[in-house]
């Protein structure tokens, strides 16, 4: 019953934060901790390779799907926390009396309802209503300011997310109609046994299909328009939550068609795709970095980079890339929501997000300093943080597999955006503040939540516990095909 | 009598069933119209006192007219009695004219009626029937690669663009009827029918003012005989559209099959039925429906185009 | 069958001019009665292929159909952005509907060829040479609708409509969608419902309007 417990226990916190306006913060915290542990007990189940099947099969878990269940699981966790803190202070003077902050406990654990269903459920339709929901419950997380720039974004992320999702229902019920008539249930497995005997034709106009929806959601260019600006207006916490793991939830729909294109004999280079698709985000966002002027929209283009980072390095293929794409995958979630907890700090300390008007934050607030400049250097790959380990790894793959063209062009747009990131942080860290100003006291859950975030984004750089490095490598050999 | 006369009398039966029965149609228009709207209105027989009693009256012509001002009348009397000719009016074989033109050959005989009607609307040198004259030649510029579109969509499902041709190829089976290219040129035709006759939307065919009037202020100047020819030469033209687009598009039945008289005399009461059935539904959109602003036109019939152009495309396609 | 293919692609063209109707019209609540008219003819041809194929499952998708989009999702409205979008008001539009016609025109014909390989790999499937297409082309002038309408309910009903095509897409190639799919869809698409209609109604509140084109405070250069 653990999977299904995953799905309850937030369903309850929903129902009890309707219920008592005053303990739903805590009643949210705690569910998500009761689904950090029972994802994690589902994830030591599977990380010997093993698959769980519950709820009559509705229900199954494999290595590749506990991976992003974890993400969801812990960044829910440091999620909810970040938010008791940061929304008091954000909402100074009358908290917890707003209609809005009413509404943001049980809109968060139906977000996290929705988020954990993705790898949770088997049936690969009832997966992109799924997808389809975190859009539409986190609507209104997106525009929890209730400003008309807040609003207008969490149009534009609705708006452009579901018309992305429309046309990836189209493939989605193209390709329930290939696995059904191939005679396999229309599950992940069901979709790589049925592979290699799919029309090309229809698994190639599927997965294009799904390239241009699922990858609207992923914010890969040219259809990232959305995410820069409800990354700006949402709460920091959503951020974390919206860039470190909804976004990738698509990408992980992408990265699961993955092996079945591979196994698809009619298909030449499949790999392709994602390399082009992974580059052109790659390059746009690097650029974009460098001439952003809201630091937030900094952190938002960063995942559109690294969205495609991860493209990319799926599309190297040739063997070894599996391990970097799913580390990468893995890594960015912990980074770029713990970037996010700091630049809702910053946002605290200066009342604005604009770059320009900010100096001095290490002076203003050391730790919010300290944090902002880690994850920069963090989220930029610096060692010797995760995403270190995991770009070298992309980059030395594709290398030593020859594809020198192509990685080399992703090693210069990586360096171009570290350069960028760098940049812009330093401008905000360092430097004499604008006017003398008190030393800011900060929330301290939320500081609480960033100390827990740090733990991963730091460690996972140079150990990875026996457990999670069985479960990473299982994941990439799934993602390599293997069934 | 010789199979040939037969069709030339059939012909001019035609011709008849044309001149008799044009006005009875706008007389059974506007009574319906009145009769949705909670009134009254006049009787059906109306349309023909006024034509009867213009043909009475003394004729006015401006001084500052020329030879276009009088030609016009008899231009737009003439050429509806020309396309009934071409068109299966009363009979689904072709009759003795029928190749002598196709549906642009329907299509050029009105442009050219058009064209008189528009000068002689100039010609006085009245304002109303300038601005009304260059409002209709903007409709008419807009409906006319429509039309064509919708011709050549029709000929391209019968392979020909002559109308008894184009008739019979939907008439052959129900599966021949609902094809969706028909169904697709059937929206658009009715589209044009509306912009073309005046109708409502694009035109009110009962407004009074003349500076909002489109094609109703080619008959301000004209009195006696003139408005008597015009009025009825309206009646007579729209009585051939709603033949080329009932008889022709969207319902070929209830047509002659044998060249007996009895035949072709009972075609005349089942179309005339079909056509009172679709003043119904006529009326039915000019009574709900507003009229456009001038400048909403062009995306009236753009629409209409668009959907001629999925006709065919969906031709070119192969899917109907 | 011939028949039945023949009414299918009646219904295929109905679909297709009320989807155009979407792009086209000017009144807003005329959006919406398209939409609803739109899915109607979706609910028939459901109903039609389920005839035709001797199944019971499309029956399923046309009562879903029928009750989600022609009566939940207009009540579901009504009752979240009622005023929005029962005043009446005009749509405006980025382009001119002549010009947004005609794109949409040449969006269909793409769609059309694109479609070709994909109808030809499903070769065991009568309606799905018309259905998937037609699918395909209202797919494509949702997202049209979308681009070129500046208001939210027209932008929403071009959603709605993307939605539509893909189902008619289905019903011709899939016929035997689980039920949990089919109810989880038919919960899905009113909740969409629901949630972008407070939103429309937040808008309205905060800024006054509801042509969401018109709100540009997001950009990269301030």
């Amino acid at each position: 019953m653990t999977l299904a417990w995953i799905l309850i226990v937030p369903a309850i916190a929903t129902l009890a934060a309707l219920a008592s306006r005053r303990a739903a913060p805590w009643v949210t915290l705690a569910s998500a901790v009761v689904v950090l542990a029972l994802s994690a007990n589902a994830a030591l189940m599977v990380a010997g390779g093993a698959t769980l099947h519950e709820a009559f099969g509705g229900l199954s878990l494999d290595a590749l799907s506990a991976v992003y269940l974890l993400l969801v699981a812990f960044v829910g966790v440091t999620a909810a926390l970040y938010s008791i803190g940061y929304l008091r202070v954000h909402d100074a003077g009358h908290e917890g009396t707003t209609p809005r902050y009413r509404a943001y406990w049980p809109l968060y654990n139906l977000f996290m309802i929705s988020m954990l269903g993705v790898p949770l459920v088997s049936d690969l339709a009832v997966i992109w209503i799924a997808i389809e929901l975190t859009t539409i419950f986190s609507a209104f997380l997106v525009a929890y300011e209730n400003r008309s720039a807040a609003l207008e974004a969490a149009w534009k992320y609705v708006a452009l997310t579901s018309v992305g999702a429309m046309i990836a229902l189209f493939g989605m019920l193209v390709l329930y109609y290939g696995i059904h008539h191939a005679g396999q249930p229309v599950t992940w497995p069901g979709l790589l046994a049925a592979a290699p005997s799919l029309p090309p034709a229809l698994l190639l106009v599927c997965f294009v299909l799904w390239l241009v929806g699922f990858g609207t959601k992923a914010g890969l260019v040219p259809m990232h328009t959305w995410l820069p600006d409800a990354h700006s207006q949402a709460p920091a916490s959503i951020c974390a939550l919206l860039s470190g793991v909804e976004v990738s939830g698509a990408l992980y729909m992408l990265l699961r068609i993955y092996p079945a294109l591979v196994r698809n004999p009619g298909i030449a280079h499949p790999g392709n795709w994602y390399l082009v698709a992974g580059l052109l985000s790659v390059a746009v966002a690097a650029f974009l970095l460098l001439q952003v002027h809201d630091f937030k929209r900094l952190f938002a283009y960063s995942t559109i980079e690294h969205m495609g980072v991860i493209l990319a390095a799926c599309g190297l293929g040739m063997g070894a890339h599996e391990l970097g794409t799913v580390y990468q995958f893995f890594a960015h979630a912990f980074t770029k929501s713990f970037c996010f907890y700091a630049a809702g700090m910053a946002t605290i300390v200066f009342g604005t997000q604009e770059i320009a008007k900010v100096r001095g934050l290490m002076s203003r607030a050391p730790v919010a300093g300290w944090a902002l400049l880690l994850g920069g250097l963090a989220i930029a790959g610096a060692p010797p943080f995760a995403l270190f380990i995991s770009e070298f790894q992309i980059l030395a793959t594709g290398f030593a597999t020859g594809q020198y063209v192509a990685t080399g062009l992703l090693t210069a747009l990586l360096v171009l955006a570290f350069i960028a990131i760098l940049y812009q942080v330093g401008r905000i860290v360092f430097g004499e503040p604008a006017q003398a100003a008190p030393r800011m006291k900060l929330p301290a859950s939320s500081l609480a939540a960033m100390a827990i975030a740090f733990v991963p984004m730091l460690v996972f750089g140079f150990y990875l516990p026996p457990p999670l490095q069985a479960l990473i490598h299982q994941a990439a050999a799934l993602l390599g095909g293997t069934p | 009598m010789s199979p040939l006369a037969r069709y030339l009398v059939i012909n001019l039966i035609q011709i008849g069933f044309l001149l008799v029965f044009a006005p009875l149609l706008q007389g059974v228009l506007t009574r319906i119209e009145e009769i949705i709207q909670g009134k009254h209105g006049p009787s059906i027989f109306q349309p023909y006192y006024d034509i009867w009693k213009l043909f009475g009256k003394d004729e006015i012509v401006s001084e500052e007219s020329s030879w276009v001002f009088r030609f016009a009348p008899l231009i737009e009397f003439a050429m509806p009695i020309f396309v009934v000719m071409l068109i299966p009016a009363l009979t689904a074989y072709p009759l003795f004219f029928a190749f002598a033109g196709d549906m642009i050959a329907v299509g050029f005989l009105f442009a050219a009626s058009g064209f008189f009607v528009a000068l002689a609307a100039m010609d006085t040198g009245n304002v109303y029937g300038g601005i009304g004259a260059s409002r209709t030649r903007m409709v008419g510029f807009l409906a006319e690669p429509v039309f064509m579109v919708a011709f050549f969509t029709l000929s391209y499902v019968a392979n020909s663009t002559i109308p008894y041709v184009v008739n019979a190829s939907w008439a052959v089976s129900w599966a021949a009827m609902l094809q969706p290219a028909h169904l697709l040129v059937i929206v658009a035709f009715l589209l044009l029918v509306l912009a073309d006759e005046k109708r409502l939307p694009v035109d009110n065919p009962a407004g009074k003012a003349e500076t909002a009037m489109i094609g109703h202020s080619k008959n301000l100047e004209y009195s006696g005989t003139g408005a008597a020819l015009m009025k009825w030469g309206g009646a007579m033209k729209f009585m051939t559209v709603l033949i080329v687009f009932l008889n022709v598009i969207i319902t070929p039945w209830g047509l002659a099959a044998t060249t007996h008289w009895s035949d072709v005399f009972f075609a005349i009461p089942k179309v005339l039925w079909k056509m009172f059935l679709f003043l119904l539904v006529l009326a039915v959109i000019e009574t709900t429906l507003a009229k456009l602003r001038l400048f909403r036109i062009s995306e009236f019939l753009a629409s209409a185009f668009v959907i001629c152009l999925l006709a065919m495309g969906v031709r070119l396609v192969g899917m109907g | 069958m011939p028949t039945y293919l023949a009414i299918d692609g009646f219904l295929a063209a109905l679909f297709v001019v009320f989807s155009l109707g979407v792009i086209a019209t000017r009144q807003m609540l005329g959006t919406l009665y398209l939409f609803m008219l739109n899915s109607l003819a979706l609910t028939a041809s459901a109903v039609l292929i389920g005839i035709a194929l001797g199944s019971p499952h499309l029956f399923w998708v046309a009562a879903i159909t029928f009750s989600t989009k022609v009566i939940a999702i207009p009540l579901v409205l009504r009752w979240s952005a009622g005023p929005q979008i029962y005043e009446r008001r005009e749509v405006e539009q980025v382009l001119t509907i002549p010009v947004a016609v005609l794109i949409a025109a040449v969006l269909a014909l793409v769609a059309w060829i694109v479609s070709a390989p994909l109808v030809h790999a499903i070769s065991d499937r009568p309606f799905a040479a018309i259905n998937l297409p037609t699918g395909l082309v209202a797919i494509f002038f949702g997202a049209f609708t979308v681009a070129v309408r500046r208001e939210a309910i027209a932008q929403l009903m071009g959603i709605l409509i993307m939605e539509s095509g893909a189902f008619f897409a289905s019903i011709s190639i899939v016929n035997d969608l689980s039920i949990i799919t089919e109810v989880a869809a038919a919960v899905d698409l009113p909740v969409i419902a629901l949630v972008i209609g407070l939103l429309i109604r937040n808008i309205h509140r905060v800024t006054g309007i509801t042509r969401v084109g018109l709100l540009a405070e997001l950009k990269e250069h301030r």
